[in-house]
């Protein structure tokens, strides 16, 4: 039985909007040095949730690059009748022999990022790397590389900074426990 | 028009019945031979075809990965846009190349499956083929394989699924010329009782009805799943499209002092790919110790498996993450320490 649940929650901060700005000041710094001396760099942020880290990150960058984004659908959520994920906002840019940064707002089980790194390896990229805001190793299911990590994290439920619970929340400015 | 699917056992007589059926009705007989020439028009030449025809082609074992998936969809693509287009023009029998599955929902379609025991087809396949039985038997497992493996790769569907057919028959105890009259005479009645015209058939609804297939594992197999949540889990794997096997492997835990093995402990899941079991508990926190303590015991005998305890609130977390919330299986409170058994 799926229940949706839209009662008010109460929040608790566990990251705050000044600890995030130094972090992603730090990743931007990490990344602008490592790809300094390639070539045509394409950031892909993952949809939805990414997107505030993703244009706050790429503020930082000292460097060209192309931004581009991509969304698949999440489970539960879909209704697709094919009972399996599926690409629902595909790149414009053609990735082919260029360097991608792929760009999640958080990576546990994944699951999805398994999914999209397999999807983006087809199209023979240079190089694929992966950027997360927030990452939950203890909840990981599928073995999955993650390069640039912002704040790794026990697992908990946490919305803000582009999290959303139900769509609600996404534009808080810290990172917070839904109770 | 009218289209007779005819799936068959390798060695069951199913390519003859196909044949004498098409040939009493004057029906188009879709068979390898016509398909492989049929498709060049549809940009597929011979060596794609013979790579490709009815069977899951394993990509990873492949140099050229990325190539060949491309030319293996390209294939499967154009094998059902030439079926349905012919579907629309002419009446057919069509052998295998999973008719039964792409013609499920086409109203005129008759759905006929032919079987035989091992031994008849054993028989059959020494005398048709000139084999000795150890190499007829081997053929036989082989395209059985290939078929059952092309079903659930490409369809997802169990080639032991009989709610396919609208007709089982087996050659073992029904010759193959009465097979065939069986056919006629079932497609006979099945076209004075069908109103539905090809007009009315919506293409796209075939399309569509296609993708609710039922859960198989990695196997191809329907587990028996001990709990929902063990279901759910499976439905998220396969929307993820990660491989997983309900449990496949027990470990044995104790032994008592003649050998005989007093605990053992089989994990919910293995996910082939990630070399990883999954253990799966929506028991009450308080109950987790006991599963702990195997596990532990398990790690301990076998210190290179990989195993993951998903428990009650990790599960919920994850469901969360989705914007699902289980409702409480045991009809217990919504109290967070309470955990749904």
């Amino acid at each position: 039985m799926i229940v949706k649940k839209e009662e008010e929650r109460s929040l608790e901060i566990v990251i705050t909007e000044e600890e995030i700005n130094k972090k992603v000041v730090q990743l931007g710094y990490l990344i602008s040095q490592d790809y300094a001396q390639a070539k045509e760099l394409v950031i892909i942020a993952v949809l939805r949730g990414s997107v505030y880290f993703a244009v706050d990150l790429s503020r930082q960058l000292t460097i060209p690059f192309t931004l581009d984004f991509i969304g698949i659908s999440s489970y539960g959520t879909s209704s697709d009748p094919l009972g399996i994920v599926r690409i629902t906002k595909d790149l414009d840019t053609n990735i082919a022999q260029k360097n991608v940064l792929l760009i999640e707002d958080i990576v546990d089980t994944g699951l999805t990022l398994n999914y999209l790194l397999k999807n983006l390896r087809t199209r023979n990229p240079l190089s694929l790397r992966v950027c997360t805001f927030l990452d939950m190793p203890g909840r990981r299911i599928a073995a999955v590389p993650v390069d640039y990590r912002g704040f790794e994290m026990s697992d908990m439920f946490v919305v803000g900074y582009g999290l959303d619970y139900n769509e609600r929340y996404r534009n808080l400015k810290v990172i917070a426990v839904l109770k | 028009m009218a289209v007779i699917t005819i799936s068959r056992q390798f060695g069951s007589g199913g390519e003859i019945i196909a044949q004498l059926v098409s040939q009493k009705l004057d029906y188009l007989l879709i068979n390898k031979a016509s398909i492989s020439e049929k498709l060049q028009k549809y940009g597929i030449t011979e060596p794609e075809f013979t790579l490709f025809d009815e069977k899951k082609i394993i990509l990873d074992t492949h140099d050229n990965v990325d190539e060949l998936e491309t030319h293996y969809h390209r294939y499967l693509e154009a094998l059902h846009e030439f079926f349905f287009d012919l579907a629309i023009r002419e009446n057919l029998v069509i052998l295998g190349r999973a008719g039964q599955i792409l013609f499920k929902d086409f109203p005129p379609a008759l759905h006929i499956k032919i079987v035989a025991p091992l031994k008849n087809r054993l028989k059959r396949v020494q005398k048709l083929y000139n084999l000795d039985e150890a190499a007829a038997a081997r053929l036989i497992s082989e395209q059985d394989r290939d078929r059952q493996e092309y079903l659930r790769y490409v369809f997802g569907y169990s080639w032991y699924d009989l709610d396919l057919y609208h007709l089982v028959i087996n050659t073992g105890i029904m010759g193959l010329e009465e097979s065939s009259i069986l056919i006629m005479e079932a497609s006979r009645l099945k076209s004075t009782t069908d109103n539905v015209s090809v007009e009315d058939f919506d293409e796209q609804l075939i399309h569509d009805n296609l993708q609710v297939s039922p859960i198989l594992d990695a196997a191809g197999k329907p587990p028996a799943f001990a709990h929902p949540s063990e279901e759910k889990f499976a439905k998220m794997l396969d929307f993820y499209q990660i491989k997983w096997l309900y449990e496949p492997k027990t470990f044995p835990l104790q032994w008592d002092s003649e050998g005989n093995i007093t605990e053992a402990f089989s994990p919910d899941f293995y996910l082939p790919d990630q070399d990883l079991f999954v253990e799966l508990t929506t028991q009450k926190q308080k109950l987790v110790w006991k599963k702990n303590k195997k596990i532990r015991r398990l790690k301990e005998l076998n210190p290179d498996v990989n195993i993951k305890i998903i428990y009650g609130r990790d599960y919920r977390g994850l469901l969360q993450k989705y914007g699902i919330e289980e409702k409480d299986d045991t009809q217990e409170s919504g109290d967070s320490s309470q955990e749904s058994e």
